[in-house]
């Protein structure tokens, strides 16, 4: 799932009783205590994160965790990220500027500078792990045309048995002797 | 536990038995000047203020601190860790790590709890929780 803060469905996502708005170009969002996002979000603005995020956040302005909020996943903010003392995230972080209060969890790789953020794409690069995807379905018929070839395959093995026709020859001297007496006995 | 290897290039590095700088929380003090140069592996029992320039490795029972304007590629194992300075190496503490806002750490650090001041620049792994003493005991 891939949220943007520029289209309206990114406001409509967030239920967070207040905070969540848009000022120009500039937004604030907002994920309450019972907001849950599983995805990317792209915010060109500010986010708090009171609620449960497993997914990216990129920020232009500034992040922050706090009062129970839970992130898992890297973290870009532009501007600064604050992890508060009730506040918890697993993930890599590139930021401008960095707070975690004492009492915070935090867990993962810290970059900080404008080295760390220029480097990095924008969510346009989340569309193409996307489709990524898609490839990889397309390889398991391909799979399961090979399992049929391997099925298919032993036939042709059972197939040059015919070498056996030369016991039937031997088959065919012992039915002799042991049909003749039978006839002969009928005869 | 006493001092068991150190190399220093200074007339001002003393511990507090010495220069009367008193005990802190009951145990002595190790305490380099602005212009001190340790280089080399330091055992410590009690707490340590780092200034001046520092390499090496420093396990302290105690505090270890990082002064402002201090530099120092250092590998830390301490119970509370300070820094104000610009810090290049590992950093374990069994408590906490805190980062003045002038503080600059590059390396991964251990920690059971963390402090992060606006300003301060970190570059590296941050791993919370359980702590493990890194490998040589010294």
């Amino acid at each position: 799932m891939t949220l943007s803060s520029t289209g309206p469905a990114a406001r409509n996502r967030t239920s967070a009783p207040a905070g969540n708005g848009s000022d120009g170009n500039h937004s604030s969002v907002v994920l309450g205590p019972r907001d849950r996002l599983v995805g990317l979000l792209y915010v060109e603005g500010d986010l708090r994160v009171v609620g449960t995020v497993e997914g990216e956040l990129e920020v232009t302005g500034s992040v922050e965790i706090d009062d129970g909020g839970r992130v898992t996943g890297p973290v870009t903010a532009h501007d600064r990220l604050v992890v508060g003392r009730a506040g918890s995230l697993k993930g890599d972080v590139r930021v401008a500027r960095l707070v975690v209060q004492d009492g915070a969890t935090f867990i993962g790789n810290v970059s900080m500078g404008k080295a760390a953020l220029d480097a990095p794409p924008k969510p346009v690069e989340a569309v193409k792990p996307v489709e990524a995807v898609k490839p990889a379905k397309a390889v398991e018929p391909v799979e399961a045309a090979k399992l049929q070839e391997a099925v298919t395959t032993p036939e042709p093995v059972k197939a040059v048995q015919p070498v056996k026709p030369v016991p039937p020859i031997q088959a065919t001297k012992q039915a002799d002797r042991k049909t003749q007496p039978p006839d002969r006995k009928r005869r | 536990m006493d001092v068991q290897e150190a190399v220093a290039e200074s007339s001002h590095v003393a511990s507090a038995d010495d220069n009367g700088d008193g005990k802190r929380d009951g145990q002595r003090k190790f305490t380099m000047g602005p212009n001190d140069v340790l280089e080399g592996k330091l055992v410590y029992d009690g707490h340590v203020h780092v200034d001046g320039r520092a390499e090496g490795e420093f396990r302290v029972t105690g505090n270890l601190d990082v002064a402002s304007g201090a530099t120092a590629k250092i590998l830390i194992e301490a119970a509370n860790v300070t820094v104000k300075g610009v810090v290049e190496g590992s950093v374990a503490a069994r408590d906490k790590l805190t980062l003045g806002k002038n503080a600059r750490l590059s390396g991964d650090i251990v920690v059971r709890r963390l402090q992060i001041d606006d300003g301060a620049s970190l570059n590296g792994h941050v791993r919370m929780g359980d702590f493990e003493q890194h490998g040589s005991g010294g």
